[in-house]
């Protein structure tokens, strides 16, 4: 439908997306890369430190962007990223 | 379909035996011409074997004499002088075929509109006038060939175009006659404009409500093919027997879908939904509205994290039992065989974000029609309480304005929207239901409730205390704090200026063509109106009718219409469509070209100019082939052929050129030698008979079908024999009868025009006139104009023109 868009959806506030735990696992990390190439949203980049293997790690930029799908645990070859996701309790303490 | 056909020898192989007749028309005709002498003048001419002058020729008396005449006298052609040949052609020519004639072999001299009645004080002038059109008749009826007319079947499937409600309907009347019928809808689901509506006025119907039960018949109607979220790309063929592709676009939903929108939980993506204008989210995954059909969900690829085949997110997979999520569907083609088509494809709301002065966009509290239906509906986001964007509170204070893109060609488009004076009318009624202490302004340029019950309703309103002012405001201002609004304006009525203070204002917008109608213009080889709306055959007695045979309007696509007017229309299309459909042939006029193979060095210009794709060109065989049905008459391709290699049947060259030679043959250099398109030049020149508008007698008019048969030779031979001056009239541009075929004569006479030029000659001899068949005083100040020129052309110059173009003296 063509018509243009000007005003916000009114039930924006009521969609509550689920909200991620991005768990990095930073000295399995080699530094291929993967996980920031892939992530649909761009939620990781490379970092500047060093890791344990001497590779710069991915690190996280906006956890909140993240929607839990996933890929990145699928095409890690070294199991070092995992999502979870925060339970919306905890949340209201 | 025929294919090179040659000339078939003459009728009767032998003695042309032509009858002319001279109608008196009581004293319509006998009051200003001698109708007596121009039957003596008549029996003169060459080939004329009797030629007679009666009162009414059309009376039944005057039938039968013709038609004893024809046996009696062996007559093999009839030329009657009467009237317009558009008024009683069709009479004469069924005279012709009771008397076992061939109706082609019939010609009329039109003495009445094109003589008598616009020189009714002038006898002399008019009958010598009158004499010379008898004699171009009989020229042309010398070389008159006769034709049979071709019949095509119609395959019994229609296509329609746009599932709103009009293309609802019309798919409905038609699947219930028993046709089958496939309708083709761009969005993912039918329902259109009509879905989102909250009420209908004037009797306040729930929308969806009553369109629903039509939608879910739709879908199961087994006549009907639903192809949604699919557009037509190509339409091939004619009348009776199109071809049409339709790209369906994949859903990535299969039909296992129960619509139960466990995917839609789940997906993590959210977009403002179009269907709510933006005021309602949705998924990626997702189903416009509760009530859409088919019900199946859809995924937007735009917006799915899945793109080229990599699934990074299957939620919605894991989510759906029947497992009908499918990302590997590909977008497919089907080709469809249909014999009608019916153009139900709506309209688009005006963008009210280039009126800058009413500031929406800019103004949360500034909002549409469209988007005031979706919040008043208990369907829509804000579950059918009208409230504020910026605070979600609800308005105390409500203004309508109205005319917003429509009645202006400055803010928007000049014409009336039709439906949004009844809209508001409608909206303010419902406020009042809901909060009737709202107070509520309309701000009007003028109300117009035309309909049945339109009036009650506008009446119920002032009573309900609905506050309408004349005078749209010039200016929204904002109050940047409360986020209410300063209309700023002057009320016409009361001469006075007002200021007034609003929480919500709502912008009453039109309609306007929607941008995607190029396309479907060009796919189906349509015209559009100035507006941009699809043009109908005949605006009082073929309103549904495409120009181009088979093809059907209905619904907005046409004109902004309401939906009581969208349905009728439909029902109107679905049986005009029907109509050919239970007929199952339509038989083809016979005026379509004739090829001569032999001439023909296959340049494919014909091809080109053609509008109706009738023509094609083999470049291996170096010939062309005709598509009769396809045809539609113009004789463009005639006109365009450089070698002569085709002509039009019943106004061929020969017989045009016969027409040219008859008027020039004596004082040629005081005549005036008019070639007037048959629907709209011709038609002006009939109106200006009708109206008794007095011009010059000097000017005989041609009639070809179409300005676009005019060949550059026609034009030229009658200079070559020393017309004093020559006009060349048709349609104006964009309303030509053939699509676009009189701007190839607009180019035919540039040419001309600069070939007198850069010869020397006055190049005002050469007019080019548009006239409309309700133009009748502008073809008459034309020839008023031309007198002018004609009585300034010298000696000389006729002599000179008559060098010029001397080449054209020579055959055909």
């Amino acid at each position: 439908m063509p018509e243009r868009i000007k005003h916000q959806p009114l039930d924006k506030g009521e969609v509550k997306p689920p909200q991620a735990e991005i768990h990095l696992i930073k000295d399995q990390c080699k530094g291929c890369g993967f996980c920031i190439q892939f992530c649909p949203k761009k939620v990781l980049e490379e970092s500047q430190e060093i890791n344990a293997r001497g590779v710069h790690p991915p690190k996280i930029v906006d956890e909140s962007k993240c929607i839990i799908c996933s890929f990145c645990t699928a095409v890690c070859p070294d199991f070092a990223i995992f999502v979870t996701e925060k339970s919306r309790e905890k949340d209201v303490k | 379909m025929a294919e090179n056909k040659t000339q078939t020898p003459k009728e009767s192989d032998g003695e042309v035996r032509i009858g002319v007749y001279v109608c008196h028309c009581g004293l319509n005709i006998a009051g200003s011409v001698d109708c007596e002498e121009v039957a003596k003048f008549a029996a003169t001419l060459p080939h004329v074997v009797l030629a007679k002058d009666n009162r009414y020729t059309c009376s039944d008396q005057g039938q039968e004499q013709i038609k004893n005449d024809i046996k009696e006298h062996k007559l093999n052609r009839v030329v009657v002088a009467s009237c317009s040949p558009r008024l009683h052609e069709p009479t004469f020519r069924k005279t012709c075929e009771e008397a076992g004639l061939n109706k082609y072999l019939f010609e009329m001299a039109n003495i009445r509109e094109h003589c008598s009645w616009v020189h009714l004080h002038d006898r002399k002038a008019a009958t010598e006038k009158a004499k010379d059109l008898v004699k171009m008749a009989v020229a042309k009826a010398a070389l008159l060939q006769p034709a049979e007319e071709i019949e095509v079947p119609i395959i019994r499937k229609a296509l329609v175009i746009g599932g709103g409600v009009a293309g609802i309907q019309a798919s409905l009347d038609l699947a219930d006659t028993g046709y089958q019928v496939y309708l083709v809808e761009k969005e993912p689901s039918i329902g259109g404009m009509m879905a989102r509506i909250d009420k209908t006025f004037p009797t306040m119907d729930c929308s969806i409500c009553i369109l629903a039960p039509k939608m879910s018949d739709v879908g199961h109607h087994p006549n009907i093919e639903l192809l949604t979220n699919s557009e037509v790309t190509e339409v091939k063929g004619y009348i009776g027997n199109f071809r049409v592709k339709v790209l369906k676009k994949p859903r990535y939903v299969t039909k296992d879908c129960s619509a139960c929108g466990e995917c839609a939980k789940v997906c993590p993506i959210v977009a403002p939904n179009e269907f709510d204008v933006g005021l309602a989210i949705r998924h990626a995954i997702y189903t416009p509205f509760a009530q859409a059909v088919p019900s199946t969900y859809v995924i937007d690829m735009n917006l799915c994290l899945n793109k080229d085949g990599v699934i990074v997110c299957d939620k919605c997979m894991k989510a759906c039992e029947r497992q009908a999520i499918k990302f590997e569907m590909k977008p497919e083609t089907v080709e469809l065989e249909v014999g009608t088509i019916i153009v139900a494809t709506g309209a688009d709301v005006f963008d009210p974000s280039t009126l800058p002065h009413y500031g929406y966009g800019r103004y949360p509290n500034v909002i549409t029609s469209l988007e005031f239906e979706r919040l008043i509906n208990a369907g829509g986001p804000s579950h059918g309480h009208l409230i504020r964007p910026s605070d979600m509170q609800i308005p105390k204070r409500v203004a309508f304005i109205q005319c917003v893109g429509s009645r202006s060609d400055r803010n928007g488009r000049l014409y009336c929207s039709n439906v949004c004076c009844m809209n508001t009318i409608k909206d303010s009624l419902l406020i009042k239901e809901h909060w009737p202490e709202t107070e509520i302004y309309v701000f009007y340029v003028d109300i117009r409730a035309y309909g049945k019950g339109f009036e009650d309703l506008y009446k119920r309103a002032r009573r309900e205390d609905v506050k309408f002012i004349r005078g749209i405001p010039s200016e929204i201002i904002e109050d940047k704090r409360t986020r209410n609004l300063w209309l700023v304006g002057e009320n016409t009525l009361q001469k006075e200026l007002y200021k007034m203070n609003f929480d919500m204002v709502i912008l009453s917008i039109g309609l306007e063509p929607r941008k995607d109608s190029e396309m479907i213009q060009r796919l189906l080889m349509l015209s559009r109106t100035q507006d941009g709306f699809f043009m109908e055959a005949h605006p009082k007695l073929r309103p549904v009718d495409a120009a181009t045979g088979g093809i059907f309007f209905a619904g907005c696509a046409e004109a902004p219409k309401d939906i009581k007017d969208s349905v009728t229309q439909a029902s109107a299309a679905a049986a005009r469509a029907g109509i050919l459909m239970a007929k199952g042939k339509v038989t083809v006029e016979a005026i379509t070209p004739i090829s001569y193979a032999e001439k023909c060095k296959a340049c494919g210009l014909c091809t080109k100019v053609c509008p109706y794709n009738a023509i094609t060109l083999d470049k291996e065989l170096k010939r062309v082939s005709i598509i009769e049905a396809a045809c539609g008459g113009c004789g463009t391709c005639a006109a365009e052929c450089p070698f002569g290699a085709l002509t039009q049947n019943h106004f061929t060259d020969e017989q045009i050129l016969a027409q040219v030679d008859a008027v020039t043959e004596q004082e040629a250099e005081k005549k005036i030698v008019a070639f007037c398109c048959n629907w709209c030049a011709y038609a002006g020149a009939d109106f200006a008979g009708v109206s008794r508008m007095q011009y010059p007698p000097n000017v005989r008019i041609i009639r070809t079908m179409c300005s676009g048969r005019v060949a550059p030779k026609f034009v030229e031979r009658a200079f070559a024999r020393g017309a004093a001056a020559v006009l060349v009239a048709g349609c104006h541009p964009g309303d030509c009868h053939y699509i676009n075929a009189n701007y190839h004569t607009q180019k035919r006479v540039e040419k001309l025009l600069k070939k007198m030029e850069q010869s020397g000659l006055n190049k005002e001899r050469l007019q080019l006139l548009w006239a409309s068949a309700a133009e009748g005083e502008r073809f008459a100040s034309k020839i008023r104009e031309m007198q002018s020129i004609v009585e300034k052309v010298t000696r000389e110059e006729i002599e000179k023109a008559k060098k010029v173009f001397e080449k054209a003296l020579g055959g055909n």
